[in-house]
């Protein structure tokens, strides 16, 4: 029920996350995008707040989506999702870090 | 009595049949391509802490990664979309008429992929995004 909606939840906000996301990337600064372009564009504030939402709701999203598809095949048991699940807990948190980390200069 | 028989008793069974099904397997395999992307990209992204970042950035400037890029607007585009018409039939719009609702997302698909590819082939042709 939760991952149901928090699926829907993070669905939403990733369409139009990913809206500036690729606007700013692909059409405005296509063979353009270089360290210093892209930390130009965080330095300038709210960017860097959809960067952050992006990485938060495309892993939640991503990885209760691989969860699903994998929950239909092989972790079909309740004993198995549970495992499942908590492996992709930590995969997630794992790369949520590794993200952060990544735009830590323009957070901090 | 027969007034209205696809609203009745069968209610979503359309919906795995034909245009359902395939709409169903392509989500599927569009997600878990951006599930690798999406892992792919924050490992990338994140060497922009080892100051490597530029040497990979300029790779992306090859007209076959620009493709690629291209392919990977569509797995967006369609993810995203056909999301869209699942969300809304959670609300109960357009279940009877989920074939409508599934092309005319398509629709939506075709004429954003346009912008991306036009985009997309300005690059690759001239060389200059389309606003510089």
């Amino acid at each position: 029920m939760w991952s149901w909606l928090f699926q829907r939840i993070t669905a939403v906000l990733l369409i139009v996350m990913l809206a500036i996301h690729l606007i700013f990337t692909h059409i405005l600064n296509i063979g353009e995008l270089n360290y210093d372009n892209i930390a130009e564009r965080l330095a300038h504030g709210g960017l860097i707040a959809v960067d952050i939402i992006l990485l938060a709701a495309g892993i939640y999203h991503a990885l209760n989506g691989l969860r699903m598809v994998l929950m239909d095949y092989w972790f079909t048991s309740r004993k198995r999702a549970m495992a499942l699940t908590g492996i992709l807990w930590v995969v997630g948190i794992a790369f949520m870090a590794y993200g952060t980390w990544a735009l830590w200069p323009w957070i901090s | 009595m027969s007034g209205k028989p696809r609203e009745t008793a069968n209610v979503g069974a359309g919906l795995w049949k034909a245009t359902g099904m395939w709409a169903w397997l392509l989500f599927r395999i569009s997600g878990l391509i951006l599930v690798f992307y999406l892992g792919a990209h924050i490992i990338v992204i994140s060497t922009g802490q080892f100051d490597k970042l530029n040497d990979l950035m300029k790779m992306f400037d090859n007209p076959v990664l620009v493709l690629m890029d291209l392919a990977l607007v569509v797995a967006v585009l369609y993810h995203a979309l056909n999301g869209v018409r699942i969300i809304l039939m959670d609300f109960g719009i357009g279940v009877h008429r989920h074939k409508i609702l599934f092309w005319g997302a398509m629709a939506v698909v075709v004429v954003c992929f346009a912008v991306f590819a036009w985009v997309a082939f300005t690059f690759i042709v001239t060389g200059e995004g389309v606003t510089s």
